[in-house]
């Protein structure tokens, strides 16, 4: 009877000291009035990768903006009747504006559920009153990070792990492969398909594969910095993208082609709380200083620098495009004729937002 | 001091209801460590918990969500655990659901006729999709005694793969190839209106929308009740669960009954499938960073063992653990990393599961006494 009398005011006591130390503390800490905008992240907000750069960008949106306006991010949100109840629960709470950051996320029906509620989408083509749609010219980035695994390359067989097998990812691979070919004549890419954007295992099993198959350098087209890690394993070269990675494989790091969506959500934020906002497609380029390369890492020697430096300067005064004809397919039959440069939007399958086939050299299909 | 575990020979009504209670606020006890630990006020975080899943406006519309493909995957392992069937595959099933609940909207949808045909159509279709491929497992655990546990988690991944397939793959019937925007990224088609499965709004906390898919769930739940408590059928599955012999002598066929409990079970999950798309996502969603990724397949199996089994319990159950996952995806952002909103979420399950083990055993502190030579031998503890 003692000891339960004892228990009994033991409990008692942890829970007055508890109550004790929280009364008092109070939970709102958010301005009323700031102008409150969510991104919703299809991986970890620190995933390395994709969603770490769009992250990076709210904070930036956040530091120029200070208690003007309130941000929040929701991760690994799964398409579907999970995002519904995400924007769902963003609505209820009085945000105005979203950033979905992969394309399938938002709807032009769920839009218009929300008229209220501005979208945003990156990497998508659907456009409505209130769903804008934004991306960049990344390819031109990614020739250049080609170049630099292409002049690593001691063998000419490069491996790249891709994510699905749709036209982004279809056109990015592409660019590798053009630059590394630029780079090394007669360069070779074999690419592995992990159907999923976010999925370190099964991106560490695609570098192996292609290390296996005798990639001498490993290339990417998916969000985390696991293929990386595993080619720093090896003592392969190693591209990533989206993020500098550099901290995953400091010895492997060649560069990657990286986003800076801030400048993008920055501007866009203020024209939403202006009242100027408009729904639109936005395509950003390097002059932009949407997409840049990401620093060096030690394998890249100084000639190799001065080369892709070259072609840079070229592409910022459009005199360089790696996507202008000829332009020949994995059958060897021309696609795009000489000197014709594909358009983003236009031009069916030879439109960058179209393109359903990979250029001559690239090994594996498009299909998937 | 001697401390032994030994199980309670009848189970005292007030511990149904103690138990789990008690469960949960040793729960919430112990997550309050974590997150002061983590610098977090646990007052506040529990308030904005409990805002978000049921109390702040909107918030059951939100928790509804979620529910409703619990309560369908938690009755779908209920009905089989009943009769200690271990279907894992209510995953694979419910793709499947998706899969043949989809094709029947996208067919009937178009076409005219009676508006509630196209939406009727869907749900047999649903539920034949996901037995079907529950049957795949019941025949061959009825004919080849294969173990069901295996052959439905790896159908799992199977019917994933069938998922991406369609809609990633291949220029499939589900797939949208229609205009421009369908080459950019591989999308299903959208059903058409008269495919799309109505919701009943309520005018209450800023509007609460019952998805018909949680009327349909509420349904299956009284179907499953009657039919373990009332009819012959569940009474012999109950039987042959428990005692596989006896129910041989007694004449129960072996290999029906595990056929018809594994039809039952897909047929459940198949309409959760169904319900996926005819109330929320209005076409077959074949990414592996959507409905693959939820795996409310594998929550319902923790949904059922919560529930007891017990239908009605378990839609109880996937209602507030429908609303523990709205709340989690509130809570998290910048703040709250969604890694700790899962710590939470997995103390408050396992100490749920955990106490389980208090209403079905009881701890016996004996403590050691002197000596006392007429002292009898201790008197042998009822067989378990």
């Amino acid at each position: 009877m003692k000891r339960r009398k004892l228990a009994l005011a033991t409990l008692l006591v942890v829970i007055g000291a508890i109550a004790l130390v929280f009364a008092g503390a109070g939970a709102g800490r958010t301005n009323a009035s700031a102008f409150k905008v969510a991104w919703i992240y299809v991986g970890p907000h620190n995933d390395g990768g994709w969603s770490q750069a769009h992250d990076d960008g709210r904070l930036y949106v956040q530091k120029m903006l200070g208690s003007k306006v309130a941000t929040t991010y929701k991760e690994n949100i799964a398409v579907g009747s999970q995002f519904n109840q995400t924007v769902a629960s963003l609505a209820a709470q009085g945000y105005k504006m979203i950033f979905a950051t992969s394309y399938g996320m938002i709807t032009k029906q769920l839009a218009a559920k929300y008229p209220n509620i501005l979208f945003e989408q990156a990497t998508g083509t659907d456009l409505s009153k209130n769903l804008a749609e934004y991306f960049g010219r990344a390819e031109d980035t990614i020739f250049l990070s080609g170049m630099a695994a292409g002049y690593a390359s001691k063998t000419g067989k490069l491996g790249d792990v891709l994510a699905f097998p749709i036209p982004e990812v279809v056109r990015h691979a592409n660019a590798f492969a053009l630059g590394a070919q630029y780079a090394h004549p007669g360069a070779t890419v074999r690419v592995v398909w992990t159907h999923s954007w976010f999925n370190p295992a099964a991106e560490k099993k695609a570098a192996q594969s292609l290390a296996a198959a005798g990639a001498d350098v490993i290339g990417q087209n998916v969000d985390s910095p696991a293929a990386g890690q595993f080619a720093e394993s090896k003592g392969l070269p190693w591209v990533g993208y989206d993020s500098d990675a550099s901290k995953f494989a400091p010895k492997s790091w060649l560069t990657a082609s990286v986003y800076d969506w801030g400048v993008y959500y920055l501007k866009r934020v203020k024209e939403a709380m202006a009242g100027t906002w408009k729904s639109g497609f936005y395509y950003g380029t390097i002059n932009d200083g949407f997409t840049k390369l990401a620093p060096y890492g030690p394998g890249v020697s100084a000639a190799a620098k001065a080369k892709i430096a070259a072609v840079e300067k070229k592409m910022k005064n459009g005199t360089f495009y790696e996507f202008q004809g000829p332009l020949t397919d994995q059958a060897g039959k021309v696609r795009v004729a000489k000197g014709v440069k594909m358009d983003v939007l236009k031009g069916g399958t030879n439109s960058l937002y179209g393109m359903n086939w990979f250029v001559k050299g690239v090994i594996g299909s498009p299909k998937g | 001091m001697r401390i032994s575990v030994e199980q309670r020979l009848r189970r005292p009504r007030w511990l149904t209801v103690v138990v789990p209670v008690g469960s949960v606020v040793f729960a919430f006890l112990v997550a309050a460590v974590v997150l002061v630990a983590t610098g977090h006020n646990p007052v506040s975080t529990y308030r904005q918990l409990f805002d978000a899943a049921f109390l702040q406006n909107q918030s059951i519309d939100q928790t509804l969500i979620v529910a409703t493909p619990l309560a369908f995957m938690g009755l779908a392992a209920a009905a089989a655990f009943r009769m200690k069937l271990y279907n894992i595959g209510a995953e694979g099933q419910m793709y499947m659901g998706a899969i043949f609940g989809a094709a029947a909207g996208l067919y009937f949808g178009g076409r005219g006729g009676p508006a509630p045909f196209p939406i009727a159509a869907m749900v047999v279709a649903g539920m034949a999709g996901g037995a079907a491929w529950a049957l795949i497992s019941g025949v061959l655990r009825a004919f080849f005694k294969t173990n069901e546990i295996l052959t439905s988690l790896l159908l799992n991944y199977v019917a994933g793969y069938i998922l991406t397939y369609l809609i990633f793959e291949s220029e499939s019937y589900w797939r949208q190839t229609k205009g421009f925007n369908a080459s950019v990224f591989p999308t299903g088609k959208p059903l058409p209106h008269s495919a799309v499965w109505p919701g009943w709004t309520l005018h209450v906390q800023g509007g609460l929308t019952f998805p018909l898919g949680a009327f349909l769930a509420v349904a299956a739940a009284i179907v499953l009740w009657v039919l373990y408590k009332l009819t012959r059928f569940g009474f012999e599955a109950t039987v042959l669960g428990d005692s596989p012999r006896a129910a041989r002598y007694a004449g129960v066929r072996m290999r029906r009954k595990v056929l018809a409990v594994m039809g039952v079970s897909g047929a459940i999950a198949g309409l959760g499938g169904a319900s996926q798309i005819g109330d929320f996502s209005h076409s077959l969603d074949g990414d592996p960073n959507g409905l693959q990724k939820i795996g409310y397949g594998y929550t319902g199996i923790v949904v059922a063992a919560l529930g007891r089994y017990n239908p009605f319990a378990v839609v109880l159950i996937a209602f507030l653990l429908g609303g523990l996952e709205n709340a989690g995806n509130t809570l998290q952002g910048p703040d709250f990393p969604a890694g700790l909103v899962g710590v939470i979420q997995g103390i408050i399950l396992f100490s749920a599961l955990g106490g389980e083990i208090l209403s079905r055993h009881r701890i016996r502190v004996e403590r050691r006494t002197k000596r006392v030579p007429a002292a009898p031998a201790r008197a042998p503890e009822p067989a378990a």
